[in-house]
């Protein structure tokens, strides 16, 4: 990377979702995670004209 | 640029959202140029010879981002432009994100897609290779895609079934062409595509600016939907899905204030839109880590400036031709 500063904080990372989820997670009022799913991401792309149709 | 905060009424409960349940986006659409071989009447991202941005993302921030796609566990990156075989590196971070689990789509025109891109990308997890095939007569498709070969885009088709990669073909209609739709959705059954994409023209870029020549009539319209529901329920394009609904950004805008997508849209430079039909960026990649971005994407989908943004653009279409005059939300910061 020459002059720029790409911050890339998982780039490399090897941790287990379960860790991420504890790093991303400390507050109590936020939810328990959900890791994405492919079987929900064909909804999401017929639903936006913006992406589905360009 | 003159954006205002209208009076919002109180957002729905964080937990009732799907984005403040996941832990990273479902699907990213990386726009990883400006540039393209052809200059679309139509286009919605203004791309064309020439446009690429002085500052895209360069080969190694592209493959650090690809990283950090892999480290969220995002299922799902699409690839478009411009037209992404222009960039160098495309096909590299195809296969770092491929590679690496993720399921990907590639957005071309398929002027240059040739059987060696297509030999590398069979070993991937592609989910769709999409040709925009928006006529079926070289003259149409010329003036539509000004120095554009139907030809061209027909053998990439073919050349895509024949690696076994699944094809998928959009349509984007305008006074132009929208007289040959039926016999493109013919063409696609034919080319052994599996989805056939449509919807109305999107009021947003090159399209937007030539709106008075190409906005088809609400009677071309009117028979357009009679078409597709007609080709949808007829048993000559089993095989083949008809995505057309919702049928306009203007539709879609009303459902994402109900359920804002989880999507983070990435232009060239990294900067991540909030919403495709409208200018608001809310996080840049080269500032942000992804999960920041992640972020501020769901934090903004609860910013009443751009809730109000989106209602305006939603009530009144004119208004999502300032979709590329990017702008930072008050709260980018």
């Amino acid at each position: 990377m020459s002059n720029v500063n790409l911050k890339v904080q998982e780039a490399g990372v090897t941790d287990s979702i379960e860790e991420r989820q504890t790093r991303e997670t400390p507050a109590s009022d936020k939810p328990a995670w959900e890791t994405p799913k492919m079987e929900d991401v064909s909804r999401e792309v017929m639903a936006q004209p913006y992406i589905r149709f360009t | 640029m003159g954006i205002q905060a209208d009076a919002e009424p109180a957002p729905a409960p964080q937990l009732e959202r799907r984005i403040d349940r996941l832990s990273a986006p479902l699907l990213v659409s990386w726009q990883l140029t400006r540039d393209c071989d052809l200059a679309c009447l139509h286009c919605c991202t203004a791309s064309a010879p020439g446009k690429r941005l002085t500052d895209e993302l360069s080969a190694d921030e592209s493959m650090e981002l690809a990283q950090a796609l892999l480290g969220a566990q995002v299922p799902y990156v699409m690839l478009c432009g411009g037209e992404p075989l222009l960039v160098p590196h495309w096909l590299e971070l195809a296969e770092r994100l491929g590679m690496g689990g993720v399921q990907l789509k590639i957005e071309t025109n398929g002027q240059r897609l040739d059987p060696r891109h297509l030999e590398r990308l069979a070993r991937l997890p592609i989910r769709s290779i999409q040709v925009s095939l928006d006529a079926d007569t070289q003259e149409t498709y010329g003036r539509q895609r000004p120095g554009g070969s139907l030809e061209r885009a027909h053998a990439a088709c073919r050349g895509v079934r024949d690696a076994g990669l699944p094809l998928e073909i959009t349509f984007a209609p305008t006074r132009l062409n929208i007289h040959e739709a039926e016999a493109v959705i013919d063409r696609a059954v034919a080319l052994g595509a599996f989805r056939f994409n449509s919807g109305s023209l999107m009021r947003i870029g090159t399209a937007a600016r030539l709106w008075q020549k190409l906005e088809p009539s609400a009677e071309q319209y009117r028979q357009f939907r009679t078409l597709l529901e007609r080709k949808a329920a007829s048993p000559d394009t089993a095989g083949l899905e008809l995505c057309y609904t919702p049928f306009s950004t203007t539709e879609a805008l009303w459902e994402s204030l109900r359920e804002p997508p989880a999507t983070l849209l990435v232009l060239p430079q990294g900067w991540v839109k909030a919403a495709g039909p409208l200018p608001h960026i809310c996080a840049d990649l080269r500032r942000h880590t992804l999960s920041q971005a992640w972020d501020r994407y769901r934090s903004a989908w609860r910013d009443p400036e751009l809730m109000g943004a989106v209602r305006r653009a939603a009530e009144l279409e004119a208004l999502q031709e300032a979709a590329n005059d990017w702008a930072p939300l008050s709260t980018f910061g």
